[in-house]
C-alpha cells in the first residue's frame, strides 16, 4: 500500500514536471546510528588476509577491504579516521553483524545464496570478482583439473572453495582425497611439503603466494580451469534498505570517479572547475550527491581525496602500486576488459 | 687442600661419568657404534639449531634482504613486528600504556604468590588495585588520555589480562561451587551440581562463541557490556567448573573424623571449613590446580576464533605481509619462547608452593 502511493506520488511528479525532487527521502537508520556514534564499525580480521585486510609496521590495518571501509566511511562521516576496525574470525563475521557488533562486513566475503537468504545479508553491488583455481607442482605436467586424477587436493577449511573444489572435481569425473587445513600458513607448508598435489584457492591468492614466496615462481603452475566467478561485496543487515543504497553509491562513486579520471591529486581541481556535468554532480558542485542519501553533497568529492578513486585503491593494495602486482584482469572498468561497471549517476 | 678436594671431587665425578657412560653406550662393538651413531646425530641436530638461531642468523630489520642468502634464523622479523606480537592493534604512540599495563598485570599475579598477601582483605585490595590499573590505562579516557577501545587491545596485553582475570575470578568461584555441591540444602547441592555437569559438557569454543556472539542476540542491548568482559566471564566460568571438581577431589580426600572432632570440640562449620579443612584441601588440590592454571594460559589462544587479538592472532598478523610471510617459523618460536616463559615460571611456582606446603605438614 505505502509503495503504491509513494508510486503514484512519483508517477504525479513526474507527470507534472516538476523538477525539485521530492523532499521525503528517507534516511538509513544504521546511517543516522553511525553518525550518533561518530565511528563506523567495520569488520578486520583475526591476522592478516594478503592484499586485503593485513597490519603494518605501525600496528594500522591496510589493505583493499580495510580502504573500502575508510572509503566508506570518509562518505558517511567526513573522516577516514572514524572507521573503527574490529577484528573478526571467518565463521563470526555474519553474528557480529547481525549482533550489531559491526555496521557492514567488508571482509573478501563472496555473495552467495544461502548467504543472501538464509543467513538474512543484503549485498552491494560487487567490488572484486575472484575466482577459485588450482595450483599445482609445475614437475607434474599438467595443465587442467582433469589430470589430477588419484591425486591430493588441499584446501582451507570451512570455506566457499571447499565445497566448490569438491564439487567441480565430482563433476568432472577426477578421483581425488581431499584434505583440509584450518589455516592458509599450515595449508601453504603442506603444499611446499609435497603433501598434496595441488591445492585449491582463491585466484588471488594463489598468485600472491606464487609470486612472493615461492622460491621459484615458475615451479608452480595455476591450472587454467575457472572453477567458479566469485562476486566480493559488502554485506549488510537485512532491512535497511537505504543503507545498501549508501554502500552502493560508495563503490558506485569510486568506480564513476575512475572512469572520468578523478584522483585523489586531481579532485579538488576538477571540482573547482567540472569539465562535464556528470563530474559536477559526482563533486557535490550540483546538488543531488548527497541529498538523495541524506548526507552531505560533497561526500564523494571528500572520499576520493581521502582514498582515491577504485583504480587508486586496487593498485595501492593489490595492483602496480603493490608487491603482489596482480593484473587488474576482471576487476578492470569494463571499459577496460572487466567486469566492474557503476550504475546510472543521473 | 680444599682445592684439591674439590679437584678430585669433580675428577671423581667425571671418572663416575665416564664409568656409566661405558657401562651403558660401550660395553660391546655394536653398542659403541650405535651409541657414537647416536651421539653424533643429536650433537648435529644441536649444532644446526644453535647454528640456525645465532650464527647464521640476520638481526635487524633492516638488513631483511639478506635474510634469504644468509641460511639462518630471520629475527629482522622479530625486530621489526615484536610491537605487534606484543601490543596487537594498540596505537602505536600508545605503547607505553600498554606496557605499564602490562606490568601491573604481572605486578598483580606475582604479588598475589606472595604468602605475604594471602589474606582476603590484601588479595582483594590488590586485585581491585591490579586490574583497576591496567584498566584505566589501557582504556585512558579516565586519565584524561586518549581512549583506546577493547577492540584495539590485544597481543601479549591482552592475553595477560585475559588469563589472569579468568583464574582469578574462577578461582572463588570454583571454591563457592565445590562448596555449594557439598552443601546438605539438596536445592543449592542440586542447582551447584547441574551448572558444573553442564558446563563441563560443553567445549570450551562453544561457551565463549555463546558468551561473544549469540548472548548480544538474545540480551537487551544495556544489559550486554563490552564483549570482552563476557568473554572473561563465560570463561571464568568454564574454569570455575573445573576448578570445582579439582576442589572436590580435595574435600574427598579429608577424613570424616576430622569434621566430627571439629564439631567435637565445640568449632562452628565456618571455623571447621576455615582453620581445619581448607588448608588441607589446598594442598591436596595444588598439584591440579597448577595444571588446570597452566593448561587455562594455553587456552587463552582459542579467543583468536572469537576475534581477539591475542598474542596468537597478533602472531598471524605480524607475518601476514608479503614481507614478512616467509618467516612465520621465526614468530612461532618468538611467541612460543613467550608462552615457554610464563608457563614454565607457573609450574615453578607450582615446585615452589608444593615445598612450602610440605613444611607446613611437617
Amino acid at each position: 500500500m505505502a509503495t503504491s502511493i509513494a508510486k503514484i506520488a512519483c508517477a504525479v511528479a513526474f507527470a507534472a514536471g516538476v523538477a525539485a525532487p521530492v523532499t521525503a527521502f528517507s534516511k538509513s537508520a544504521t546511517v543516522t546510528e553511525i553518525e550518533e556514534r561518530g565511528t563506523l564499525l567495520c569488520s578486520g580480521h583475526n591476522g592478516s588476509y594478503f592484499g586485503f585486510v593485513e597490519v603494518n609496521d605501525k600496528n594500522e590495518w591496510k589493505g583493499l577491504d580495510i580502504d573500502m571501509c575508510r572509503a566508506l566511511t570518509t562518505a558517511i562521516l567526513g573522516d577516514p579516521d572514524k572507521a573503527q576496525i574490529v577484528p573478526l574470525s571467518w565463521a563470526q563475521r555474519f553474528p557480529a553483524l547481525q549482533s550489531g557488533d559491526v555496521d557492514v562486513i567488508i571482509k573478501a566475503t563472496g555473495w552467495t545464496m544461502g548467504r543472501d537468504t538464509e543467513v538474512g545479508l543484503q549485498f552491494s553491488l560487487p567490488y572484486f570478482f575472484g575466482g577459485t583455481q588450482f595450483m599445482a607442482h609445475g614437475d607434474l605436467g599438467i595443465t587442467e583439473a582433469k589430470e589430477l586424477d588419484g591425486g591430493t587436493i588441499c584446501v582451507e577449511a570451512g570455506t566457499t572453495i571447499e565445497r566448490l573444489a569438491g564439487n567441480y572435481l565430482k563433476t568432472i569425473g577426477v578421483e581425488h582425497t581431499m584434505v583440509s587445513y584450518e589455516k592458509a600458513s599450515e595449508l601453504r607448508a603442506a603444499y611446499l611439503a609435497n603433501r598434496c598435489d595441488a591445492f585449491a584457492a582463491w585466484g588471488p591468492f594463489l598468485a600472491v603466494l606464487r609470486a612472493t614466496e615461492l622460491e621459484k615462481p615458475d615451479a608452480h603452475i595455476i591450472l587454467s580451469d575457472q572453477l567458479s566467478n566469485e562476486p566480493i561485496a559488502a554485506a549488510m543487515r537485512q532491512g535497511d534498505e537505504e543503507f545498501v543504497d549508501m554502500v552502493n553509491w560508495m563503490i558506485a562513486a569510486l568506480l564513476i570517479a575512475e572512469e572520468e579520471g578523478v584522483t585523489s591529486a586531481n579532485v579538488e581541481e576538477m571540482a573547482a572547475n567540472p569539465p562535464n556535468p556528470k563530474i559536477a554532480r559526482l563533486l557535490g558542485v550540483d546538488p543531488g550527491m548527497g541529498e538523495r542519501l541524506g548526507i552531505r553533497d560533497t561526500w564523494a568529492r571528500e572520499m576520493i581525496a581521502a582514498t582515491g578513486n577504485f583504480g587508486e585503491i586496487y593498485d595501492r593494495n593489490l595492483g602496480e602500486g603493490s608487491p603482489y602486482k596482480l593484473d587488474r584482469g576482471l576487476n578492470n572498468l569494463w571499459s577496460h576488459g572487466g567486469v566492474l561497471y557503476a550504475p546510472i549517476l543521473d | 687442600m680444599a682445592i684439591a678436594s674439590e679437584y678430585t671431587g669433580s675428577s671423581d665425578r667425571w671418572g663416575q661419568l665416564a664409568k656409566t657412560l661405558k657401562k651403558r653406550a660401550f660395553r660391546s662393538p655394536s653398542d659403541t657404534l650405535t651409541s657414537v651413531f647416536i651421539f653424533g646425530l643429536m650433537l648435529y641436530m644441536a649444532w644446526m639449531l644453535v647454528d640456525w638461531a645465532l650464527f647464521s642468523a640476520v638481526w635487524r630489520a633492516e638488513d631483511v634482504e639478506h635474510c634469504a642468502e644468509a641460511g639462518g634464523a630471520c629475527w629482522s622479523v622479530i625486530a621489526a613486528r615484536h610491537r605487534l606480537i606484543l601490543f596487537g592493534l594498540y596505537p602505536y604512540d600508545l605503547h607505553w600504556r600498554s606496557t605499564l599495563a602490562c606490568i601491573a598485570i604481572v605486578a598483580t599475579v606475582v604479588l598475589s604468590c606472595l604468602p605475604h598477601f594471602w589474606s582476603t582483605s590484601k588479595l582483594v585490595t590488590l586485585w581491585i588495585v591490579g586490574f583497576g590499573t591496567y584498566v584505566l590505562l589501557m582504556d585512558g579516557s579516565l586519565l584524561g588520555q586518549a581512549q583506546v577501545t577493547t577492540d584495539q587491545w590485544g597481543g601479549l596485553a591482552l592475553t595477560l589480562f585475559m588469563f589472569s582475570a579468568v583464574v582469578l575470578l574462577g578461582m572463588p568461584m570454583g571454591l563457592l561451587l565445590a562448596l555449594a555441591r557439598r552443601s546438605r540444602l539438596p536445592a543449592v547441592k542440586g542447582a551447584a551440581s547441574l551448572l558444573i555437569d553442564f558446563i563441563r559438557s560443553l567445549p570450551l569454543l562453544t561457551t565463549l562463541f555463546a558468551a561473544a556472539v549469540v548472548i548480544p542476540l538474545l540480551l537487551p542491548d544495556w544489559l550486554n557490556g563490552d564483549k570482552i568482559w563476557r568473554v572473561i566471564v563465560g570463561f571464568a566460568l568454564f574454569f570455575a567448573c573445573y576448578q570445582a571438581e579439582v576442589f572436590r577431589g580435595g574435600f574427598q580426600a579429608i577424613p570424616k573424623g576430622q569434621f566430627e572432632a571439629g564439631r567435637a570440640l565445640g568449632l562452628t562449620s565456618f571455623q571447621i571449613l576455615s582453620r581445619i579443612v581448607m588448608p588441607q584441601v589446598f594442598r591436596h588440590a595444588l598439584p591440579s590446580t597448577i595444571n588446570m592454571v597452566v593448561v587455562t594460559f594455553k587456552e587463552t589462544a582459542i579467543v583468536i576464533i572469537i576475534g581477539f587479538f591475542d598474542v596468537l592472532a597478533s602472531a598471524n598478523a605480524a607475518f601476514g605481509t608479503v614481507e614478512w610471510a616467509p618467516y612465520y617459523i621465526e614468530v612461532y618460536a618468538f611467541v612460543g619462547a613467550i608462552y615457554w616463559i610464563f608457563i614454565f615460571s607457573l609450574s615453578q611456582y607450582g615446585e615452589y608452593l608444593k615445598g612450602r606446603m610440605s613444611v607446613a605438614k611437617r
